[in-house]
């Protein structure tokens, strides 16, 4: 191996000492965004109503909840912890980069993720909520025809007794004259919002435990360890299940639940993780030049889990999109919050005549969680050689 | 271990046990195909002790696990070549034949003691699996068999420890069951790959008696790779020198260490404590084996190397003394050999 | 080790006796709701606040002292004396038992399809890596997993249903269990239960086979001469089963009780889920909750199995650090 080739890795690099401002300013930036949005909110919870109603931003039928304070926490926790550090660190970004680029079905998948994620983030500027329409329902997609007798009025052109799809609905409608375009965009919007909120619960508990557990150790370790291990048998399907029957679902007890409950595998990496660290030289000598716990834990033991972390919660995430749109497909899900699950379930008697109503939002579900699969395989690979051979 | 020196001379018209010619093995990697052996050729005689010297990467356990084809193929893929027992090519065997040679003729004791044991079965069911393989014996048979074998490698209480597992056993008494294993079917022929490394200091002095006093008793040739030259020292009759794929230098172990006639083999001996010379490092890196430069492979580190060096080929092995060649080019025709012994060279420096 | 087992024996006690104590805290803190809401309507409609509550406190037992409330609760979980479901008329026990039979119907050749065909497509794919076939059943896989249960069960049975007409549309729960018909209406079912779980069994098999095929012992054992299918069974497969027997009950068992709801609703089998589900429509209380806690067994149970099977398969593993 040569010496200047970058083989270094995430893990290898002492981010403190070489970025350590750069690192510094980033927490800093994280925690003023933290500040002005808990401002914010504090301004909006006493006022008691929206900080802006009528909301001057969103189209009519949007306004803020819990959901999106949870979910704008998350989203700075992403820009400031994932992109800054990539945006700063050139070489090592492109060395992931290039060790990413081999796996091509993950590039295409990557890029799937990132329209996924940009369209549900400004999904609700573009698209208003769908409104019932029944004048407009059974409108196929554009391409496509079907006999006229489907649709109650066709919107596009009626050639030899079969409507055409037009472009004033490009994935056509309802059964009920819902924009079946609104409704994936929208479906966009949960999707993100269980991608990133459960991982930042799960990233931020589990990492607090886990190096908790493992630097008080004794009686600590040893309950927080059997907790882990009693949430780890009891299934999160039934609690949430037991949770809406007595409480009424909504996303937000969803992303709850199912972020609650699912971070006893990163605790117990990162326990691991920092029992094996803190035996470690380096860390040593970062102890013996003074540098606190605190300094340890967030300079040298996380860096060192992120790869399997990351690459674990690629793994969870698309589970958890496929889990809501299946509860959402039995109506057990948040009714108030358009989704694919919901979309899916809407079309299933329709799927003799219109059959694209439950197809659209099921292809789009199927190539999210396709595309997730794809770009955890090639990270895994790019963060994390050792695990080579691991699909 | 003269006698079996004297013995290998005698019988030179004869058909060695195994004889390797031509050997050339690629394995298939992301930046396209690595040659890890190229044309290696060398013979092992019976009953004596053969060893492959060289430092990691040098292809010494490509060959050593080719000849009864144990690399994974692929990405591994056998170019050319044969390694002829007792005449028969091992390579173009069935798979089928070639299992009935593999621990019956051949066998091998591999580096890593900690897992050359499966953790989930007994020592004894192992090598009861050893024998039963190749010959069809009862249980009760096989396992008075195995219970003699445990005895012969120093396994204390052997009867009570036939029923234990490998975890159970510290490293050194793991390598001893794996060379129990390996006696199972009395091979003709024991590839041994770096058995001691993984050991400590006396441990590993206390397994090379135990291969000694084996091959002694079974009358077994050792095909033995190594790293460490007190080991080749202590065991080997002949040596054979590898470099990148190749061979460097073959020869009796008297004139190795006596007389190193190639340049590599020089500074690896260099390296060995308590010889005259003040211990050298040897700079530059190993020649990229998927583009290997043309000339030999050894020229970018050699501070002898001329212009010819580095063009054509490999230089071919040349007759240095006796038994002893060596693969440079001041063997060769026009070439002075003694420029080597003086350590001066004749080449320009840059060259 | 019996030490051992004794102790993953009480565990798994410990574990339901915790998880029912939530449960009864998650019903009171509803029932507690139900009051407030109950004393509000009565307020708001002129009737007396007070008397509403306590007739409803009357009606639930809620008139009890607490640490009584929880103590008959806790004894009804223990005796199976698990109430009266209303939208069935019969007793939530009678009610499983006639839904129990319908679950087995198909996950348990579900559960070996599963298993052989994970197993063997992982063993295999490991044994070839990187070849045609690796990468097909990586895609395969992906496919698999991919795909959601739901979508692809409904727009199956359209397609063999409706279309083509091979299976019939609506199950038949009178059907005997070992003939034709029921074959035939099971067959769509366990197909799409399988694609969707046969996934994560081939990658880790995939991924732990891969481990022990480059294993030193593998080399050893080829070494001695052991035929390639003696050394995938017993060299392979055997050490590989014990990380396995973990996954099989971490990863199948969980997705084992979701999928179970929706298939059974997709295809209208009327087993454990689909009586759950019914339940958590029609407001019965006691159904949800035997429903939801049978899965909570199962998991406690099979968690118990897994670790039991993991100390009669790894000889290594260390009794007194667990
Ligand atoms: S052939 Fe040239 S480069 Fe090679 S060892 Fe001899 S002198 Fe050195």
């Amino acid at each position: 191996m040569s010496l200047d080739s970058p083989r270094r890795r995430f893990e290898d690099i002492d981010w403190e000492a070489k970025r350590g401002i750069v690192l510094r300013r980033q927490t800093a930036g994280f925690l003023t965004t933290l500040a002005a949005l808990a401002l914010v909110f504090a301004f909006d919870y006493v006022r008691e109503a929206p900080l802006f109603s009528p909301n001057p931003v969103l189209r009519d039928g949007w306004d803020l909840s819990q959901l999106d304070w949870l979910f704008v926490v998350s989203l700075a926790l992403f820009v400031f912890y994932v992109l800054v550090p990539l945006a700063t660190h050139r070489r090592m970004t492109a060395h992931y980069w290039r060790e990413f680029r081999k796996n091509r079905a993950a590039v295409v998948s990557l890029g799937f993720l990132l329209l996924v994620f940009t369209l549900g983030l400004v999904g609700p500027l573009l698209v208003s909520k769908p409104q019932v329409e029944l004048t407009q329902s059974y409108q196929p997609p554009v391409g496509l025809a079907v006999d006229s007798s489907v649709p109650l009025s066709c919107g596009g052109d009626v050639v030899d007794g079969r409507c055409h799809g037009s472009w004033q609905f490009p994935l056509g409608t309802t059964g009920d004259g819902k924009d079946i375009l609104s409704l994936v965009v929208l479906g966009m919007r949960v999707s993100i919002r269980i991608g990133l909120i459960t991982s930042f619960l799960i990233i931020s508990i589990g990492a607090t435990v886990g190096t908790v557990a493992a630097y008080v150790g004794g009686l600590v370790d040893e309950v927080l360890m059997r907790y882990v291990d009693i949430q780890q048998v009891f299934p999160s399907f039934l609690l949430y299940l037991l949770l809406i029957y007595l409480f009424g679902g909504s996303l937000l007890m969803f992303i709850l639940v199912f972020g609650l409950l699912s971070w006893g595998g990163t605790a117990r990496l990162v326990r691991s993780a920092a029992l094996q660290r803190s035996e470690d030289e380096y860390v040593e000598v970062a102890r013996c030049a003074g540098a606190g716990t605190g300094h340890v834990i967030r300079r040298h033991i996380l860096p060192n889990v992120s790869g399997t972390v990351i690459t674990n919660l690629t793994l969870l995430i698309p589970g958890l999109i496929l889990f809501e749109a299946g509860l959402a497909f039995l109506s057990l899900g948040d009714p108030t919050i358009p989704s694919w699950g919901q979309t899916i379930a809407a079309g299933r008697s329709d799927l003799r005549t219109a059959w694209w109503i439950s197809t659209v939002p099921g292809v789009f579900l199927f190539l999210t969680i396709l595309a997730f699969n794809f770009v955890g395989d090639a990270l895994r690979n790019a963060l994390d050689p050792r695990s080579e051979g691991q699909r | 271990m003269s006698q079996h020196q004297r013995g290998a001379t005698e019988t030179q018209q004869e058909l060695s046990l195994l004889s390797v010619r031509d050997l050339t093995v690629e394995f298939e990697t992301d930046r396209g195909p690595l040659r890890a052996v190229d044309g290696v050729d060398f013979d092992v005689e019976r009953g004596e002790t053969v060893c492959l010297v060289g430092e990691s990467g040098s292809g010494k356990t490509v060959t050593a696990e080719t000849i009864t084809k144990l690399i994974r193929m692929p990405p591994g893929r056998i170019v050319r070549g044969v390694a002829e027992l007792d005449g028969r090519d091992l390579l173009s065997l069935s798979e089928r034949d070639l299992r009935a040679i593999r621990g019956d003729r051949i066998a091998h004791v591999f580096q890593d003691p900690q897992h050359a044991l499966n953790h989930c079965y007994t020592v004894g069911w192992q090598i009861r699996e050893a024998i039963q393989v190749h010959e069809d014996v009862s249980d009760a048979a096989a396992r008075e068999r195995a219970l003699t074998l445990l005895n012969q490698v120093g396994i204390p209480d052997a009867t009570t420890r036939y029923d234990d597992y490998p975890h159970e056993f510290s490293g050194g008494m793991k390598q001893r069951i794996v060379v129990a294993m390996a006696l199972a079917a009395t091979p003709d022929l024991l590839i041994a790959d770096e058995p001691t490394t993984a050991l400590d200091v006396t441990i590993q002095a206390q397994l090379l008696d135990l291969l000694e006093s084996i091959q002694t008793e079974y009358d077994m040739a050792i095909l033995l790779i190594t790293h460490d030259l007190g080991v080749v020292a202590e065991l080997a009759d002949r040596v054979v020198v590898l470099y990148a794929g190749k061979v460097m230098e073959r020869g009796s172990v008297y004139e190795v260490f006596d007389t190193p006639a190639h340049p590599y083999t020089q500074v690896l001996f260099d390296c060995l404590p308590g010889r005259g010379r003040p211990l050298r490092s040897i700079g530059g890196t190993l020649p990229d084996l998927h583009d290997p430069p043309p000339g030999c492979r050894f020229a970018s580190r050699c501070e002898y190397a001329r212009k010819e060096c580095h063009t054509g080929d490999q230089p071919p092995l040349y007759d240095v003394a006796d038994a002893q060649t060596a693969s440079c080019v001041y063997y060769g025709p026009g070439g002075d050999p003694d420029a080597l012994r003086n350590g001066q060279s004749e080449g320009d420096p840059d060259g | 080790m019996r030490w051992y087992v004794a102790r993953r024996l009480l565990w798994a006690v410990v574990a339901t006796f915790v998880i029912l104590s939530i449960t009864w805290a998650l019903l009171y803190v509803t029932e507690q709701q139900a009051l407030t809401s109950i004393q509000f309507q009565a307020a708001v409609s002129g009737g007396d606040a007070e008397a509403a509550r306590a007739a409803y406190e009357q009606q639930r037992g809620l008139d009890r002292p607490l640490w009584r409330q929880y103590a008959d609760y806790m004894t009804n979980m223990a005796t199976f004396n698990w109430g009266y479901s209303t939208s069935r008329g019969q007793p939530v026990t009678a009610a499983i038992a006639d839904a129990l039979p319908y679950t087995m119907m198909y996950s348990v050749p579900w559960t070996i399809l599963t298993v052989a065909f994970g197993l063997s497509i992982g063993l295999y794919s490991a044994t070839h890596q990187y070849s045609r076939f690796d990468y097909a059943a990586t895609f395969l896989a992906f496919f698999g997993y991919a795909i959601p249960n739901f979508w692809f069960g409904i727009v199956l049975l359209v397609l063999f249903g409706v279309h083509l007409d091979l299976v019939p549309i609506v199950f038949d729960p009178d059907a005997p269990v070992f003939s034709l018909a029921n074959a035939r209406q099971l067959v769509l079912p366990v197909f799409v239960l399988t694609t969707g779980s046969i996934a994560s069994l081939t990658r880790y098999t995939r991924a732990e086979a891969l481990e022990y095929v480059e294993a030193t012992f593998t080399k050893t054992a080829k070494a001695k001469g052991v035929s390639e299918r003696r050394i995938l069974l017993l060299h392979v497969l055997r050490p590989a089963a014990v990380p396995l027997s973990t996954i099989l009950v971490a990863d199948l068992l969980g997705l084992f009780i979701a999928s179970s709801y929706l298939v059974e609703v997709v295809f209208g089998i009327p087993g454990l889920g689909q009586l759950s589900f019914k339940a958590i429509q029609n407001q019965d209380t006691p159904l949800v909750l035997a429903t939801t806690l049978v899965g909570v067994f199962i998991a406690v149970v099979g968690n118990l199995l897994q670790d039991i099977a993991y100390t009669v398969l790894d000889p290594r593993i260390d009794y007194g650090d667990r």
